[in-house]
Formats: C-alpha cells, structure tokens, sequence
C-alpha cells in the first residue's frame, strides 16, 4: 500500500507523516512519533484505553480512527493535557481520590472525562456514566473514578468563577 | 491477642500514590511501550481443534515471506514443559483449541500474523471430551496415559471424623453448585519482549505478579542458571491472580529472539487475548453441611471437579487453597474435602481474580445461607453465632491472632439497615450477606514464603527502598514507602522506591496469595529499623542518651519526651556519613513466616448486597453494597477503599456477567464487547468499613486486602437474589437466562 504524506497536529505540534492508508491514529501516535501515553487495548473501540481528544475536544477511539482521516487536522493526548508544569484538574482530581490503580486504563478514562468536561463543567451522575460507558476499568471499578469526575467538575467550576 | 493500637504520624493517613503523577500523564511505560533497536514481532500458529494428531508442518512458504526472520516448529522447543505436563510445542497431538504449534518472528506485526497464515499445519481430527462429567466416564477419550478417567490430580483430606460428626447432626443440607469459565479481562494484554541475543542470558520484560517465580520457570525451559535470566517488569496493567505463572508466549518469544540474533516483542491481539490467558475454568461443588438445632455447624463436606483443561498448568494449587478455606471461618472441627482436576479438551486453566477461593465462596456462602434457613436462622444470626473468633486454630493449623469477622458482621448488618430489610423488602427486592477470610500468604506452597528489602537513606535525608514486590496497581510500592516512613520518622514522599529488575531487586516471592503487605511489608520495616538503628548511634552520642531512647518522628530525632532536644533527620544523616567512620546508611531486613505452612494472618469480611430482579428479563441491578473489612490496620485507607471497591466490581462482574461461552472448545465471546463485564453506570454505591483489629504479626498490625473483599462478594450478591426471588440461582454467572430459569 502506498504511503501518504498527512498533516497531523498533536498538541500544538504540527507533524507531516508519510502513512500508509490502513494505519490507525493510535498506530500512528505511537510507532511513528514515539507517543506512548495513549495506550493500545482491544484495538475495536470496547474498551477505551486509546481515547484521545479530537478538535472540538471529543472523545474518539484512537485505535478505530484512520490516520489519513485526521491529515490537516489536531488531536490532543495525554501528554497535552498537563497545562506547563501544572496538572490539569481532571489529572488533580484523578490523583486526589485514588482514582488511579495499574495505570493502564488512566489516560483513556482522562481523556474521556476531560472530553465531557471540555464542553460541560456540571454534568449529572447520569451523563458522568454515560461518558464513562466507552471505558473499562477492572482495578477500580470505576467507582472513584466516577468521584474523581464530579471533583474535576467542581475544580473547573471553581476555576471558570475566579476568571470571572 | 490484638496488639496494642500505637500512635503512628505517617501509617493511617490518606497518601498520594508515588508513581501518580507519571499514570495520570501518560509518562508510565508499560511492557508494549518497550521498543527496542532491531526489534521483531512475534506471532504464534495455533490449533484450531480442540484434539488432533499433527500429520505435518511445511514452514516453507512462511520462511520464504519477505521480512520473515524466524520461524520455529516443535524441533526448537524439545523438553520445554509449560506447568506439569504440557509441552511448550506438541510433535504429535494437539488438545485443545488454541494449543500452540508453530511461531514466526517479523520484521512488523502485519508480516508476522501473514507469514504465521502461511504455516501449513495438516491436521487429522480426533475425537474430543469437552464436559468433565463426560470425561470421568470409562468410554472417554483419554488425554493422558497417566490419568486414570482424566483426573489429572487429586486432593482428598479427612478433618476429625466427619461421618460421626453429620451422624449427630440435627439439621443436614445438600447442594451442588457451578462456576462457569472465565478471563480475567486485565486492562494491558497478554505481553512480553525477549532480549535472547547474547548466547546464555535472556533479559525479558513482561507484566507479572512474581518476577521470582518467571524467572526461576524460564530458567529451568531454557536450560539456564536462574541469574542469566533477567527478568524487567515495568508497570503491569493488572493482575487479577492471572498473572502468576509464565504463559508459552513468554518461551516462545525468547526461542524466536534466539533464533533471529534479534528482540522479539509477542504481544494478544484481540481475541487471542483470551486463548492466551487460561483464566478460570469450569468448577462443580457438590457440598454437604450439617449443624444442631442450636444452630452450631458442625461439619462441612466438599467434593469439588475442577476442569483443568488438557494438562495441569497450575490448578493443584486451586484444589490446596479451596481445601484451605473449608473451616476459615467458623470454627468446626470435621471437615472432608476432595477436589479433582479434570481433563478435558479445553484450555488449560489457571485462575481468575478470586484464586478459586472466591468462586467456592459463591457456593458454599450460597450453601450455608441455606443451612440457616433450615434451621430457622437469620443468615446474620447463623454467622454471628458461629463465626471464628481471634485465637482460632483452622483445620490445617492457621492461627488467628487478630480477627474482626463479628465485628465486621455486625457493622455491616447496622450500616445496611438489614433487620428493618431482611424479610420486609417489596417482591424482587433482595438483601443478601456474604462473609469470607483471606490468608495473607500462603507459606507451603514454596519451602519459604520470604521477601527481602534493602534501604539507602542519602545526605539530604531521602530514602531509596529497593524490593522485589511488583505493582500491578494495588498502590504496594506506596504502602511499602508509608512503612518505611513511620519507622523512619520521615514521610512516604522522602522515598523513591525501586523495584522490577531480578538484577538488583532483593529476592521476592511476589505479588500474590496476597502476601505483599504483610511479607514485604515486614521486611521493609526489618530494613528500616537496620537504618534507624544505624542512624540511632550517630544521634545517642550527639544527645548523649542510649539508642533505644530516641524516637524518630516529623523529620526529627530527639529522645522520648524531650523533643525540644531533637536535630533534625536529615542531620543526622549527614553526620553519619560525613564523619570519620564515613558510614553510607544502608539498612537491610527480610521476612519469611516461622510456620512450616499455613499463615500468620487473615484478613476478615462482611458484605451485604442488595439488588432489585426485573422478572421480566432476569437482570439483577445491584443497588447497594455495603462492605467491611478487617485489614488489621489501614497503612493507606484510601488505597483500602480502592482495593476494596475494584474487589466489589470483580465479584459483582463475575456473579452476574462473566463467562466465556464455550462451543466445542472454542471461546464464543473472545472480547470486551461481547465478554461482559460492569460498565460505570452499573456499578452500585459501595460503603466502606474498615476494620482494624492490630494484627500481632503484621508489619503495624497490617493485614492484606488485595483479595479478602472479592471472597464476600459473590455469596452477598448471591443470596441477596436468592431473597429477591425466592430460590438459589445455584450456577455463576447469574445471568439473566438463569435467574428466569430459576423464578419461573
């Protein structure tokens, strides 16, 4: 298969790749540019631990995504969340209420929960499980994970109402 | 006797994990992150047959592929045994689907899985014992010369006499339960990289419970003294128990690596996810309790077929470890127990999260809260009056010296609310408890049951712990630095904690049989105090008081009840190293259990489940779980939360959903689509009590908590459906098909 030369930003860095047709975003993240925090699970969007963030800040299965789909367009990882040397909120929050166990599954549920809270800063425990839904998460059994969300929240909240 | 509760700055508090950081921003490495230069990628042929005789392999057109750099057949791997009896690469027979024939290592992952498409394997078909009932029969296949109507290994045990003992009985009860096939559904796959380049030394990186035991197995495949293989284990995306023996890919990527001059990576795909693991297998208990209308239990009989699969991997372990936990929590004095490993043609299994204790618990807590109502007892009546106590000695010898199993029983049942449920709930509403205990280790399954810890402390006062333990996510290396730091007076973040390479780790039998906190915890204290002691001379002199007066706490020194006295820490140090002796602190401490077998500790439970059946579909919706624990004491209780929340999921997950749909052999549901487990919005709230009872022993009178919830799990969700509809659902999973099957 012939290779493509693509545009592809990732957390503000602009890259030009040269892909093959069949190779996947996560596949691309990974063995091209060395980006290893977005992690390969089932690699058919079951399980979650591939999510990234696309333009608008959606959640999208790396694993599933063509990368030749994204030419000219930007995705952020896990590795673009951090704000300098400062944690994210949703990475604060994540880490205060032991919402981290192996680690595996933690950029996934990161990127997922920040998807959410990117475009939604009150979210119900409803629309926090339906967000969640995508992700799997053996060691914690998403039970502080879905804490960890709803403290993110109010972090976010608290943050927005001292911009003001 | 329970220790004497002491006052600890550092124990108790809710700490940060250590490795946090770099998990929350994608800077952890985990095995599939490992790439190395020249690396190749391994794919294995497998059988598609549950049982066939190999007629012939032609590797031919494999080898011809471009960017194919090697290829091995059953002649590379000659005397490699996988557990008892499996040979790594069958010349002869394949038993089961799945079972390993060939391998190829490529230049990419697309060139290994179409040259391994291009092994021509001819098969001649066979016939084929799948169900274990079967299997007993005298006109069944036989798999292996050596087991007789395929028991592949037998365990039977008499405890006092149990026939006088049900003879004296005034209540008897009879039942038979099942557990279904499983996977443990670990976040990270099945994975490995084999460094075999250099003649005699294999590096490997792996995900793994024990680096100790890997080790030692590669060791005695591949011919090698055990210090020429160096086993690196990086972050571990879950263990679940499943991660406690090498599996064949492990050899298989080393053999390639030794065949191409080159690293091989072999890493699950999809579904081969599931061939690959061998979680838990098929189990039928047929149990028989008997008790006197007082309502004592008298005596418990077991008779349990376990399906082994085509050999015996590792699950003669599953039968000791079952047989162990007959009288662990209520103090008979007769007990029978036999447990029989059946093969069949499926996969050889080993054990899902639970260790096969947890599972026997969904039938025997099921079992025995039926023996209540026989008897006209409340099932928190029946275990209040006969739960073991502290001071206990179980039938193979375990003592109990902490014990908080009523305690727990009891504060679960007020927590819940259970007097104003039980028996008062709307129809299809139930409330159920389950109660189980959890040995911390399991010394007799190796002659010694040690861990070893060495500590560095530097001149600016921060410490360096090296172990062996892995963390697989349950938060060890924290706890371990929380120990080190109550002994040192400093606090867990003054610790870097170094630990997966067998080249400089001490030795360590590893991260299961729940063994981490209580084992390596003590000897990361042992290590500890050598530091302190060390420390503790410099500082006597510089006081001018004997050694044993000074307490280390806050970052000081002083002596016991003058802290206006106290240098700093760091200090101290400092002095230490920076005087004429010169002294570098090094502290060195290990800890193997003084019993010939058995435990020091147990860690003890209660949970009560409440659910809500839809008798329309069968569904069960766990609406609550209310969980206590007894860990002794809690080094970090938000990492016990955590512990104790992912061990709810687990059971809840395998009460209710996991299987692995079998069809001649094969794995039906081989993904995390169709292989259900609790997505968020299914999960319950989940209470927490935690228990802390100071064990004796334990290292500040710790206990383990890595799988001591998960055994009360199943039996709490269990009977509470049993009380929602009015009868036992007596096979696992309670899918929703079986739980219509039993209301209707």
């Amino acid at each position: 298969m012939h290779k493509q030369l693509i545009k592809l930003t990732v957390n503000g860095d602009t890259h030009e790749l040269a892909v093959a047709p069949n190779q996947t975003l996560l596949d691309v993240l990974r063995n091209e540019l060395g980006m290893t925090g977005t992690k390969r699970g089932c690699t058919a969007g079951s399980c979650g631990v591939c999510t990234v963030n696309g333009e608008a800040g959606e959640a999208i299965c790396s694993c599933l995504t063509l990368a030749i789909e994204w030419d000219g367009r930007a995705v952020t990882t896990i590795e673009g969340v951090q704000e300098g040397s400062e944690l994210h909120p949703v990475q604060q929050a994540f880490l205060e209420y032991g919402a981290v166990q192996c680690g595996f599954c933690t950029p996934g549920l990161i990127m997922t929960a920040k998807a959410l809270l990117d475009v939604n800063t009150s979210p119900t425990e409803d629309e926090i499980s339906e967000a969640l839904a995508g992700a799997i998460c053996r060691c914690t059994g998403h039970i502080k994970v879905k804490k960890a969300v709803r403290r993110a929240a109010e972090m976010l909240r608290e943050r927005d109402a001292a911009a003001r | 006797m329970s220790a004497k509760k002491e006052e600890l700055s550092v124990v108790g508090k809710n700490w940060s994990r250590l490795d946090g950081v770099d998990k929350v921003s994608g800077r952890s490495i985990f095995t599939d992150d490992v790439r190395l230069p020249g690396m190749l990628y391994g794919k294995i042929v497998r059988s598609p047959h549950p049982s066939a005789r190999i007629v012939s392999v032609d590797t031919s057109a494999a080898e011809a592929l471009p960017g194919v750099k090697a290829v091995i057949t059953a002649a590379d791997a000659q005397g490699i045994l996988i557990g008892m009896n499996q040979p790594l690469l069958p010349t002869k027979f394949v038993k089961f689907v799945g079972h390993e024939v060939a391998a190829v290592a490529a230049l990419d992952e697309a060139t290994a899985a179409a040259a391994a498409k291009l092994i021509k394997v001819e098969y001649d078909v066979l016939p084929t014992v799948l169900d274990m009932t079967k299997a007993l029969r005298d006109d069944a296949p036989q798999l292996h010369q050596k087991a007789k109507r395929n028991v592949g290994w037998e365990e039977n045990l008499d405890y006092g006499d149990p026939d006088a003992a049900f003879a004296a009985c005034d209540v008897i009860r009879e039942g038979e339960y099942v557990t279904n096939p499983s996977h443990n559904c670990y976040a990270e796959y099945h994975v490995c990289v084999a460094d075999f380049t250099k003649a005699g030394q294999l590096t490997m990186w792996t995900p793994t419970q024990t680096a100790l035991l890997f080790q030692k197995s590669l060791a005695a495949g591949l011919k090698l003294s055990d210090s020429d293989v160096r086993l690196l284990t990086l972050n571990s995306g879950g263990g679940f128990t499943g991660r406690t023996a090498t599996r064949p890919h492990h050899f298989l990527a080393a053999l390639l690596s030794r065949k191409a001059g080159r690293p091989v990576r072999i890493r699950a795909s999809g579904d081969e996810e599931f061939t690959m693991c061998h979680a838990g297998g098929k189990v039928i208990y047929k149990l028989k309790s008997g008790a006197t209308k007082d309502g004592r239990l008298k005596v418990v009989e077991a008779d349990l077929l376990f399906d082994s699969g085509a050999y015996v991997e590792s699950q003669m372990i599953v039968t000791l470890l079952t047989s162990r936990y007959l009288g662990a929590l209520y103090p008979i004095q007769h007990a029978r127990y036999r447990g029989r490993l059946v093969h069949t043609n499926n996969q050889p299994y080993y054990f899902h999260h639970g260790g096969g204790i947890a599972q026997f618990q969904f039938a025997l807590g099921q079992h025995l809260d039926g023996l209540a109502q026989d008897l006209g007892l409340d099932p928190v009546e029946f275990n209040l009056l006969n739960a073991v106590e502290e001071g206990h000695t179980t039938l193979e010898g375990s003592h109990y010296a902490s014990c908080g199993l009523k305690e727990c029983i009891e504060k679960a049942a007020a927590k819940s609310g259970w007097k104003d449920k039980r028996g008062k709930l709307p129809k299809y509403k139930g409330i159920g408890i389950g109660i189980g205990a959890m040995a911390s280790g399991a010394k007799g399954l190796f002659k010694h049951d040690t861990s070893a810890a060495f500590v560095k402390i530097a001149d600016d006062g921060k410490a360096t712990l090296f172990i062996g333990l892995p963390d697989m996510g349950q938060s060890s290396h924290t706890t371990m630095a929380i120990i080190g730091a109550e002994v040192l007076g400093i606090t867990p973040d003054d610790f870097q904690v170094v630990s997966g390479d067998t080249a400089s780790d001490p030795l360590d039998v590893g991260a299961f049989t729940q063994r981490g906190t209580f084992n390596t915890g003590n000897a990361t204290r042992n290590a500890c105090l050598d530091a302190r002691e060390q420390l503790a001379a410099t500082a006597a002199r510089q006081l001018d008081v004997d050694a044993d007066r000074l307490v280390f706490r806050d970052h000081r020194v002083y002596p016991d009840g003058e802290p206006d006295r106290a240098i700093p820490f760091k200090k101290v140090v400092y002095d230490t190293l920076h005087s004429l002796e010169g002294r570098f602190v090094m502290g060195r401490g290990f800890y193997n259990s003084p019993l010939k077998k058995g435990t020091m500790a147990y860690s003890f439970g209660a949970q009560i489940a409440e659910v809500t059946v839809d008798p329309g579909t069968g569904v069960v919706t766990v609406d609550r779980m209310t969980v206590a624990h007894d860990v002794g004491r809690a080094i970090n209780p938000r990492i016990v939360e955590g512990q104790i929340d992912g061990q709810v999921f687990s059971g809840m997950s395998q009460a209710l959903y996991e299987e692995c749909v079998m069809e001649n052999g094969q794995i039906m549901n081989p993904s995390r689509l169709d292989y259900k487990m609790p997505r968020a919005f299914e999960m319950p709230e989940v209470d927490h009590i935690i228990v802390e009872t100071v064990d004796p022993n334990g290292p500040f009178g710790a206990k383990e908590v890595g799988e001591g919830p998960i055994v009360c799990t199943m039996p709490a969700i269990a009977n509470a459906v049993a009380d929602a509809v009015g009868r036992q659902v007596r096979e696992m999973p309670m899918s929703p098909w079986r739980v219509l099957r039993a209301i209707q």
